[in-house]
């Protein structure tokens, strides 16, 4: 469950969110609303002026980042030196989870990860996938994908392989867009503009 | 026409004219052989020596430094650390002078450690790093500040701490702006003069290559100064040219 009431001002901008629920949800809204604004706030790069974030029943207002148990994905969310098995696998290696080659072969295969050699090489949609298998192989409570479905190939099918294993793995999931075009599988659906969220399913 | 290279071209080839001038009369007309005899290059053996260990510690102690000014900008702390650059360098040697004196407590600190920097390694090195340490900083802090954040936010939501972010992510990705920067202080510190002049003119009986340089200029004639000038510009062109090979051909390239 991840549960945030906050407030920031960034110049002109205002944002006055809110959010409660659990399992895998779309906060969509256009350039400008918010998303990201909100998503730093829960991922604790950015702090609220007022507010809380709670991630279950533990408040991560004040916590910093590798303590919260919320991996943020965004645009640049890599580790540009790392060959593709290693860094699918620091996640799990920094947390000290026990991770098996089955369930790394799994979630590469699901997320259609064939390539190997340094990240940094990959083309950007690669990136992507890495970027989220190795979230969700890290095993977090909160998994915060900001825009990556949206530049996908085939965004439908990943999207839809990324909900079930997160589902199965009891992780919750915040993914933003600016549509809501191949998101048919998520179990909520939330749209934010000028800074307000409103949840409509 | 490119106005702009031209520009460039002309306004670098001005910079260096002395240097080629000097090198041309020190390799040609007003060549000496005691320009280029063993007291020249145990001199210069000495200023790369001390000027490596110097850039050694600087990479090992003040790269975190120079990352946290990157990531957190604090004008106070950036200028105090500019200090250094910004005296007169035999101030610099002064204030070691006066550390390291027996009258002072510092002094006898250091002198009940066995540690002295009079006329030794240990002076010479500390006074490199007095005053090539703000050239470092300065050169590898940019390189910090235009890395990608979110390889950093990354790795901490995936639960590695500052310290492992630190060496895990920013370190193997900055190795090209180390080195780089490293090339930069190494180029200072073997140049430096004014601070050595005072706390270490001579290490081992062999004098750093600038301190001999201005001996030949002052007491043996200009004929000796010249060549070895041109022997040791040399000598640092061909260093730093291979640094900056090794340099392209091992750094990963993010």
């Amino acid at each position: 469950m991840i549960e945030a009431k906050v407030r920031k001002r960034l110049g002109n901008f205002q944002l006055d969110s809110e959010y409660k629920d659990s399992g895998f949800s779309l906060l969509s809204g256009p350039n400008g609303s918010g998303k990201t604004t909100f998503l730093s706030i829960i991922a604790g790069t950015l702090s609220p002026d007022e507010g809380f974030v709670k991630v279950g029943s533990v408040e991560t207002t004040n916590l910093p980042i590798d303590k919260r148990k919320t991996v943020f994905v965004a645009s640049g969310s890599y580790i540009p030196h790392l060959e593709v098995e290693k860094h699918l696998r620091w996640g799990a290696m920094v947390r000290k989870t026990r991770l098996e080659d089955s369930r790394v072969r799994e979630v590469a295969e699901s997320l259609g990860i064939h390539a190997s050699g340094r990240v940094s090489e990959l083309s950007l949609g690669t990136k992507g996938r890495v970027a989220l298998a190795t979230a969700l192989l890290a095993s977090p409570e909160v998994i915060l994908v900001d825009e990556v479905f949206s530049g996908l190939d085939g965004r439908a099918g990943v999207l839809s392989a990324y909900v079930d294993l997160t589902k199965r793995a009891r992780i919750d999931v915040i993914a933003t867009s600016q549509d809501d075009a191949g998101f048919e599988s998520v179990d909520h659906r939330y749209v934010i503009s000028r800074g307000k969220t409103a949840r409509v399913s | 026409m490119n106005w702009l290279k031209i520009v460039a071209f002309a306004a670098v080839t001005v910079a260096v004219l002395p240097i080629l001038f000097l090198l041309f009369e020190g390799l040609g007309p007003l060549r000496d052989p005691a320009g280029y005899g063993p007291q020249v290059f145990s001199s210069i053996l000495l200023t790369i020596v001390s000027s490596a260990i110097a850039v050694g510690i600087e990479v090992v102690v003040f790269t975190p430094a120079a990352y946290y000014f990157a990531r957190n900008p604090n004008s106070v702390l950036e200028t105090v650390s500019d200090l250094p650059a910004s005296v007169p360098h035999p101030i610099i040697g002064v204030a070691l002078l006066l550390i390291d004196s027996p009258l002072t407590p510092t002094g006898k600190f250091l002198d009940s450690l066995g540690i002295n920097f009079f006329d030794t390694l240990t002076g010479l090195v500390v006074a490199l790093v007095v005053i090539s340490t703000p050239v470092y900083i300065k050169a590898v802090e940019p390189f910090f500040a235009s890395m990608n954040e979110s390889h950093e936010s990354f790795a901490k939501g995936l639960g590695a701490s500052e310290l492992r972010t630190y060496a895990s992510v920013v370190i193997p990705n900055s190795l090209r702006g180390v080195l780089s920067a490293s090339l930069i202080s190494l180029s200072r510190s073997m140049s430096e003069f004014g601070s050595i002049a005072i706390i270490a003119y001579s290490v081992f009986s062999v004098y750093p290559a600038p301190v001999l340089i201005y001996q030949y200029f002052s007491s043996t004639g200009l004929s000796p100064a010249i060549t070895a000038s041109a022997v040791m510009i040399l000598v640092g062109l061909a260093l730093m040219a291979a640094l900056r090979v090794v340099n392209a051909k091992l750094v990963i390239r993010p």
